[in-house]
Order: C-alpha cells, then sequence, then structure tokens
C-alpha cells in the first residue's frame, strides 16, 4: 500500500473489451485485473452486465469513465453518478477514476474529453466538483491526465501544476497515464520528465500505458498498437517514485487477439519489475 | 417460420477513452465565416460554449470562427495553427459518434454503402447531437432520420434501420429465461384458458413496410442482395441468454402474442386469433390456433407463466 488511499496494487491488468469477452470467459486466463469503461455498462440492463457480473465474479474489476465531465460548467449529472455508484457497488470495484476534461456543456456530450484551460478559475471549480463527486460516491475519484492536442492563451499554469494542486486541494487521487504525458509532451513541447518530477506520486494509484498515432505534427491517443520505448520508459520512471502501483494497458482500436493484448500487457514487467 | 439468430454480436463495441481517427474524414481546418467572439476576454462557461460549437461544427461547413479569433482562445504550437489544434477535436468528436453509428447500423451501412451512410451519419449528428452520458441510445432516431432522407431507398433504410435498432434494444433489455414446454406439462387443463402469460421483456414486434429481415439475414450470410421492393413484414426480435433472435410472424401470431403481452388470458387471447380465420373450417382453426400458440413457446417468447 504506497498510495494514501491505501488502495491496493492490483498488479498488471488489461482493459475489458467485448472482443475478448469470450476468451475470457471460457478460458479464465490469468489476468490481474481488469479495467472496465464505466458507461458500456450504463443505461442498460442486458448482455453487456451479463458479462460483466461473471467476469467481476472472476477478476478484480476497476472502473474507468470518460462522461463524467468533471471540468464541465454544466451543474454535475445527479443520475449519471447515481449510477455510477450503483455500478461501483455492482462490480464490487476498487475505485473509480475518469478524466480531467470536460466532455459537453449547454447538456450537450460531445463524448470527447476536451481540454480545460489551467487557470485559478478553472481549478477552483474542478476542486469543488471533484470533492462533491467523492462525498457522492463515498470513495476517492482518481483522476487521469488527459493527452492534450491544444492549450488555451489564458492559462497560467501547466497541466502537471494544475494537476497536483487539484489532487491536494480537492484530496483525490490520480491516475498517471504515462502515454497521455509523452502524448501531451510532443504536442505541446515540455519535458515529460519534467511533468512526472512535479506530481505528487503519493496520490497515484494506478497507471496507463497504451500506443498511439504519430502524425508528424502532432500525436494522436489512438490507442492503436505496441506500446513505444519510451512510454514503457516513462512507466518505469513513473513505478519507481510509486513503489508498486497497479499498471493498466488500453487497446482500443485494431485490437488484437486477447493472448497477444496480454503479452503486450506483461511487458510491463520488464519496467516496473528492474525498478521495484 | 425459422427464427433467425443475431448472436453473432457479443455486444456492442466499446466507448473508449482513446481519440478516434477516421480515413476519409475531411482533414481541412475550413476558415469560415464572422467570428463570435472579437474582444475582451470569454468567461470559464463561454469559452466551453465556444469551444463546443466549433467542434460540433459539420465537418463540411465552414468553421465558425477565422484563424485570428481561434488564436485569441487557443495558443498554436510549433507545427499547428490555433484552428488547425481545435480541428483535431472537431474530427474526434465526428470520428467517434460515426463510429457508434456503424456499430448499430452494420447492414443499414452495407445497403447505402459507406461513403451515402457516413454522409448519412454526418446529418443525423448535426440534426440529433447525443444529450446523454451514455452512446448506448444515440442511434435511437435513426429510422426517423431516414424516413425523411430525399433518397429513393428512404423507406427501406427506415424499415433496415428499426431492425437493427431493434436488435441494439434487445441487447440492452433485461435478460430473462424463456419457459418451454416441460413448464407447461404439468398445468391441469382446467387451469389453461385462465392463464396469462409474461413475454419476454425483451420482445419488440415491427410492423414493416420491407422485407428488411430477408435483406439483413442475407448479408449475414453473405449473401448480399438487392435493395428490395416494398412487402409488408411483422418480425420478432427478441433476446434468450446472450443470443438476439429474429423472427418474422404471422398475423395470427402477432394478435396472440400482443394480446397476452397486454395481460389476456389464453382463452381470450386464442379467440382474438380464431376471429381472424374467417375462411377456414374448425379443424383447420384448431389446427392453427394451436400451432400458433405452440411455435410462440417454442420460439422463447415467452418468459413466465402466470396461473
Amino acid at each position: 500500500m504506497a498510495n494514501r488511499f491505501e488502495l491496493p496494487n492490483l498488479g498488471i491488468g488489461l482493459g475489458l473489451r467485448t472482443k475478448h469477452y469470450s476468451t475470457i470467459l471460457e478460458q479464465k486466463p490469468a489476468v490481474d485485473w481488469f479495467e472496465i469503461l464505466s458507461e458500456n455498462y450504463m443505461r442498460t440492463a442486458g448482455r453487456p452486465l451479463d458479462y460483466l457480473d461473471q467476469i467481476a465474479d472472476s477478476y478484480p474489476v476497476v472502473m474507468h469513465g470518460v462522461s463524467l465531465s468533471i471540468g464541465s460548467s454544466d451543474p454535475l449529472d445527479r443520475q449519471y453518478l447515481t449510477e455510477l455508484k450503483a455500478l461501483r457497488e455492482r462490480a464490487k470495484a476498487r475505485w473509480v477514476s475518469d478524466h480531467l476534461c470536460w466532455t459537453g456543456v449547454a447538456g450537450k456530450n460531445t463524448h470527447d474529453l476536451l481540454p480545460l484551460p489551467y487557470t485559478e478559475e478553472a481549478l477552483a471549480h474542478v476542486v469543488g466538483r471533484v470533492r462533491a463527486v467523492q462525498d457522492f460516491l463515498g470513495a476517492p475519484l482518481a483522476l487521469e491526465n488527459p493527452s492534450s492536442y491544444a492549450e488555451f492563451a489564458g492559462d497560467s499554469m501547466r497541466e502537471w501544476e494544475f494537476l497536483g494542486r487539484l489532487a491536494e486541494e480537492a484530496d483525490c487521487a490520480l491516475l498517471l497515464d504515462v502515454n497521455n504525458v509523452y502524448v501531451s509532451s510532443k504536442n505541446h513541447g515540455f519535458d515529460p520528465l519534467t511533468y512526472l518530477n512535479a506530481l505528487p506520486f503519493d496520490r497515484v494509484v494506478q497507471c496507463h500505458v497504451a500506443g498511439h498515432t504519430d502524425h508528424g505534427t502532432h500525436i494522436i491517443d489512438s490507442h492503436i498498437g505496441p506500446v513505444i520505448e519510451p512510454v514503457w520508459q516513462l512507466l518505469a520512471v513513473a513505478h519507481r517514485r510509486c513503489a508498486g502501483v497497479p499498471v493498466l494497458l488500453e487497446w482500443d482500436a485494431e485490437i488484437p487477439s486477447f493472448e497477444d493484448t496480454h503479452a503486450e500487457a506483461l511487458r510491463a514487467r520488464d519496467f516496473i519489475g528492474a525498478v521495484a | 417460420m425459422n427464427r433467425e439468430a443475431t448472436a453473432d454480436a457479443l455486444g456492442l463495441h466499446e466507448r473508449a477513452s482513446a481519440t478516434p481517427e477516421r480515413t476519409g474524414a475531411s482533414p481541412r481546418a475550413a476558415l469560415g465565416s464572422a467570428p463570435a467572439w472579437t474582444e475582451g476576454k470569454l468567461a470559464f462557461r463561454a469559452q466551453q460554449e465556444w469551444f463546443a460549437a466549433i467542434v460540433s461544427t459539420p465537418q463540411d461547413e465552414p468553421a465558425p470562427v477565422d484563424e485570428r479569433s481561434a488564436a485569441r482562445l487557443i495558443t498554436a504550437s510549433a507545427t499547428l495553427s490555433s484552428l488547425e489544434r481545435i480541428d483535431i477535436y472537431r474530427r474526434g468528436y465526428h470520428a467517434r459518434l460515426i463510429e457508434c453509428l456503424v456499430d448499430d447500423y452494420p447492414v443499414l451501412q452495407h445497403a447505402l454503402g459507406e461513403e451515402r451512410f457516413e454522409t448519412v451519419c454526418r446529418g443525423y449528428i448535426a440534426r440529433r447531437p447525443s444529450n446523454a452520458p451514455s452512446l448506448n441510445y444515440f442511434g435511437r432516431h435513426m429510422a426517423d432520420f431516414c424516413r425523411a432522407l430525399p433518397l429513393a431507398e428512404a423507406g427501406f433504410a427506415a424499415a433496415l434501420a428499426s431492425l437493427e435498432w431493434a436488435i441494439v434494444l434487445a441487447i440492452h433489455a433485461p435478460t430473462a429465461t424463456a419457459i418451454g414446454f416441460e413448464a407447461l406439462g404439468g398445468v391441469p387443463s382446467e387451469r389453461w384458458p385462465g392463464a396469462r402469460f409474461r413475454v419476454n421483456p425483451s420482445l419488440a414486434i415491427l410492423r414493416l413496410e420491407y422485407p428488411a429481415n430477408a435483406y439483413l439475414q442475407a448479408y449475414r450470410l453473405g449473401k448480399p442482395s438487392a435493395v428490395p421492393a416494398p412487402r409488408p413484414i411483422n418480425v420478432a426480435v427478441y433476446r434468450t441468454g446472450r443470443s438476439v433472435w429474429r423472427l418474422e410472424l404471422e398475423p395470427t401470431m402477432v394478435t396472440l402474442v400482443e394480446s397476452l403481452a397486454e395481460g389476456s388470458t389464453l382463452e381470450a387471447g386464442l379467440a382474438q386469433v380464431q376471429t381472424m380465420l374467417v375462411h377456414e373450417s374448425e379443424q383447420e382453426i384448431a389446427q392453427k390456433v394451436a400451432h400458433c400458440f405452440q411455435h410462440s413457446v417454442s420460439s422463447g417468447l415467452f418468459s413466465e407463466l402466470l396461473l
């Protein structure tokens, strides 16, 4: 229990994807844990929950959301939070995470992780909402650093400072996506180690790794393909600072077989084992 | 009347945190009309409304701001202008929602062709933006949207969309176990007239103007067919366990199942069926009524017997 929330180091996990349902249920492969995309199991009473129930009976599950919209200027969606809490209980989820972003405004949802201005006003806004969400859930929320493609002209601080202050002031946990750090560092021209050096690692409860697509002029966080070496190296640095934190591979496009996906996730051993 | 499984898809595709990309999506950051914002600072909420308005602008329309306005809010990078950076989100927004509609309507995509379907999707996204945290029901208006399209095959597209949407709804409906004849064997004969049935909670009975079910089945079998001529059909779409089924129904079976679904007793339901068989002999009526009930049971349309 290296983090201040005493959340367990679950080991090396995989993002649960429908393509792999059959293999998981039929072969019960030795996977440390699965991360589910919360919204795929919300607003449904049917087959997705049937699969989830079976998988949650056999594996530790963590919830990862994309629609909390913690940075939106719209009011918090109480119905969404109620459903999120119910799903957490149903899946016996070890913790709940979402992204430092906003996904919609004026009642519309873009379903994209839109960037926030990093200002004192935005910080105060998000701190208040994170506290409200944690009070509602009765549990710490882990917020993930997003991949971003735009920065605001009015920013008064960098993302790592915003994230660190947010975590301290809202007393929340962090999900550190080292691929996102890498992607944003290339898109915005900063040193990823500067980012990592500024984080309060006692609040990091989970790390993400993933592949991405380099377009030359910018990098897209596509979750395609294997994790590149520099991202693994960032994981090694982060993992050393955390002294034991669960790692999860996200692979969301052109998803290979379960065996190949799991093998890619297990490559993390080469980078966390050396520094553990 | 064979029921046909729609069990090849294990579930709907993920709504992931990745940024989707779509080949063929417009790569241009269109320079557009007069900027909505030219002076002063935008408040936090106004910034979000401004950003969302640009992101959700259809990609075949000019961006609602020019480069100069975009630069007031978003900095340029070493390689991309402010508007080009915002346009990454704009492309991602449309790509994600198109992917969602492709997941829900693969056969409609086949029927219209990929390019025309994408045009339909872009129109749909502009007309029916999402207002829910989950994308599970984002595509629910597609049949109505198709019906209003200025296409020769708009009616067929609407019928096909209705059928594919019913499959999506069956996936998300509560899971129920179908009752079989073994559950009925022990019912005393005097209880039958007053027996009621609870229909499978996922059941939807569609009345379509086109033979969309045959078209969908041909597609699934890898034998694509031409857009068919109008021919009314009734199709039951429902799920037992993990399998979604499609079953074309005779009018008598529609009457029986809908009557029982409304709470009628078996006696009352079968009596309604009898009134439809005005040209048959008593023996034929008895056979058809019996067949109608037996086929409903064997197809798994009922989930509970209420005595």
